[in-house]
């Protein structure tokens, strides 16, 4: 089955295209979920979410710009919707997460890490910082686009995302201490 | 490297590592979301989907409609009244001496009761006269065991008072306000007369008066049904709005990048919140949502913020003595290699001074301060009040011999803590 294919037996929910939908991208979504959640049920939660958000609203897809790149745009709403929902519940940092957050003064060496390394500091960010960073890192938001998007102010994103960056560093320079113990 | 090539690593670390990266989402999870997409599915009516389940739903749809073509005739006033003798009177008055029903001409007033399919009772009064019905009917008095007589005429009777229906009437103490919500229902004031509240979110009460606490928002449909002991029933609604409460939370930057030392920058990460109020603990105020403010003492300060939703409901937090310890540290590294061009004059940032060039602590909260360094032979060499001007390793213009200096430190923190330590650092070979 050709992408289009694909889309076409989706919008008529057909379960063949469907299971073929969610073979081909479950495993990239999920990546992308993994970077939002606080842990692997919270994005398997999230990435099912996306899913039924896809299939619900393919029909929106207008089939300019890549496949791919919408799939990650309805995820990564729904995140967003995701991190209102539970909001209210973790809002707050632990003030030791950044108070003692120094900076090193070295690089990273990128196959020093893996990416269960980087998805662990993330998953341990409070859930703003972590939201802040994707967005601005990854996903390639203004920080005025991410205000708007997570109903804040723009110096709070621009300090979360500051903080958060200070936090990750240490993070990782404390796992390439242990990495360097241990191997 | 510098501060901003660093975050350029740290954000090309992240993006090529897991932009793209893939993940495998086991079987049990594509098993577990088969279903929930199934079940989502089934309940969204789809003709391309159109199976066996629609199809019983379509037969017993069938079933339900049958049933009711062949259900009992109607009554010739066309309302779908019930036979029993309390939910179809005609009494405006008691005569409780009588024991028969007498009929009177002006009869003006009808009460129908009926019952409807969700158990909620609707009163309704109608003019008119009922002359399709009996002369008298007769209606048994629960209290006396005899039957009584109705009178038609609603203000004739010397017994009006306590003859008359129940009218139910609600007074609630607010009607809108912010979670949670105390409300104080007022309902009869008559003893004899049983009252039924519901609340809207699930939450009932027998008692006459009731009060009641939203927890949380919305809008809430309050209903209350007044029954005398005649099984007479009236029913009144009102609607009662609980408007979210904010949740104000801050937190203080420490970060060097945000503010220089003394200025202590709030993070607001309210939520839910309009409008804002600071109070920095020394009397002063602010609006803005993230403010930055210079304390001008040391000292404990108590900062309370103030977060306005919308609706005007409020929330604060207050963080007691927020230059607590925690945020009050002074740390000195303990060797340093002077710049070999010449005197630099000491001051130095974190971003000028990334050689290590010069001698210089990395403080938080400090207010006062006042640093010594004497070398070996107990000659002062260098002496600053101001934490940011270090010690480029210069005396007189002459860079010093490389070796260990002594250095002292004296001061106090914001937070009114006494700062004493010493210790000493290594002046490198350059």
């Amino acid at each position: 089955m050709t992408e289009q294919n694909i889309i076409e037996g989706c919008i008529r929910h057909n379960r063949k295209a469907q299971q073929i939908l969610w073979k081909q991208y479950s495993g990239y979504l999920l990546g992308v979920c993994m970077r939002y959640a606080t842990d692997r049920p919270e994005a398997e939660d999230m990435l099912q979410e996306a899913f039924l958000r896809i299939y619900f609203n393919l029909a929106e897809y207008s089939g300019t710009g890549s496949f791919k790149g919408w799939l990650r745009k309805v995820t990564v709403n729904t995140a967003i919707t995701y991190f209102h929902k539970n909001l209210r519940h973790k809002h707050h940092t632990d003030i030791d997460d950044y108070v003692n957050a120094e900076t090193g003064s070295r690089g990273f060496e990128e196959d020093f890490y893996t990416a269960e390394d980087l998805y662990r500091v993330l998953n341990e960010l409070s859930p703003g910082y972590r939201m802040v960073f994707n967005l601005y890192t990854i996903e390639g938001y203004k920080h005025q686009e991410i205000a708007e998007m997570l109903g804040i102010d723009v110096n709070t994103s621009k300090s979360q995302y500051s903080r958060a960056r200070a936090i990750l560093r240490k993070k990782l320079e404390e796992l390439a201490k242990l990495k360097g113990i241990y191997t | 490297m510098t501060e901003e090539e660093r975050d350029n690593d740290l954000g090309n670390l992240f993006r090529n590592k897991l932009e793209e990266n893939e993940m495998v989402a086991g079987s049990d999870l594509t098993g577990r979301f088969m279903r929930r997409l199934e079940r989502k599915e089934f309940l969204r009516f789809n003709p391309a989907r159109f199976n066996v389940f629609y199809l019983a739903a379509a037969a017993a749809g069938l079933a339900v409609a049958g049933l009711l073509l062949f259900s009992p005739p109607r009554n010739s006033d066309g309302t779908a009244e019930d036979q029993t003798p309390q939910t179809e009177m005609t009494v405006i008055a008691y005569d409780t001496n009588d024991t028969v029903l007498r009929q009177k001409d002006t009869v003006t007033t009808k009460v129908t009761e009926r019952k409807t399919a969700s158990g909620t009772v609707k009163a309704e009064t109608a003019p008119g006269g009922v002359t399709d019905r009996p002369a008298a009917i007769i209606i048994p008095a629960e209290e006396t065991g005899s039957e009584i007589r109705v009178n038609g005429s609603g203000q004739a009777d010397e017994s009006v008072a306590l003859a008359s229906s129940p009218i139910a009437v609600i007074e609630a103490s607010v009607t809108y306000g912010c979670v949670p919500l105390h409300v104080r229902f007022t309902g009869p004031a008559n003893e004899g007369l049983r009252a039924e509240w519901t609340f809207g979110d699930g939450g009932s009460s027998s008692v006459n008066n009731p009060d009641y606490i939203y927890d949380l928002p919305g809008k809430y449909e309050v209903t209350l049904t007044v029954t005398d002991n005649r099984g007479r029933m009236s029913t009144a609604t009102t609607m009662i709005e609980a408007w979210p409460r904010p949740a104000a939370s801050f937190e203080i930057s420490k970060n060097d990048q945000l503010s220089d030392d003394d200025k202590v920058t709030f993070i607001n990460l309210s939520a839910g919140a309009v409008q804002f109020l600071w109070d920095f603990g020394d009397g002063t105020f602010s609006t803005l949502s993230d403010p930055s403010y210079r304390y001008s003492q040391a000292g404990r300060y108590d900062v309370t913020l103030v977060a306005y939703s919308e609706s005007g409901c409020q929330d604060s937090l207050t963080i007691n003595d927020v230059f607590s310890d925690k945020g009050s540290f002074i740390r000195f590294p303990n060797a340093f290699m002077p710049n070999t061009g010449g005197p630099t004059g000491g001051y130095y940032s974190q971003r000028s001074d990334m050689d290590n060039q010069v001698f210089h602590p990395v403080v938080s909260g400090v207010a006062a301060y006042n640093l010594k360094i004497y070398s070996k032979a107990g000659l002062m060499v260098f002496e600053s009040s101001d934490p940011e001007m270090g010690w480029d390793g210069y005396y007189k213009g002459q860079i010093c011999n490389p070796g260990v200096y002594v250095w002292k430190v004296r001061g106090s923190f914001r937070n009114g803590q006494q700062i004493v330590m010493a210790g000493d650092v290594i002046l490198l070979n350059y």
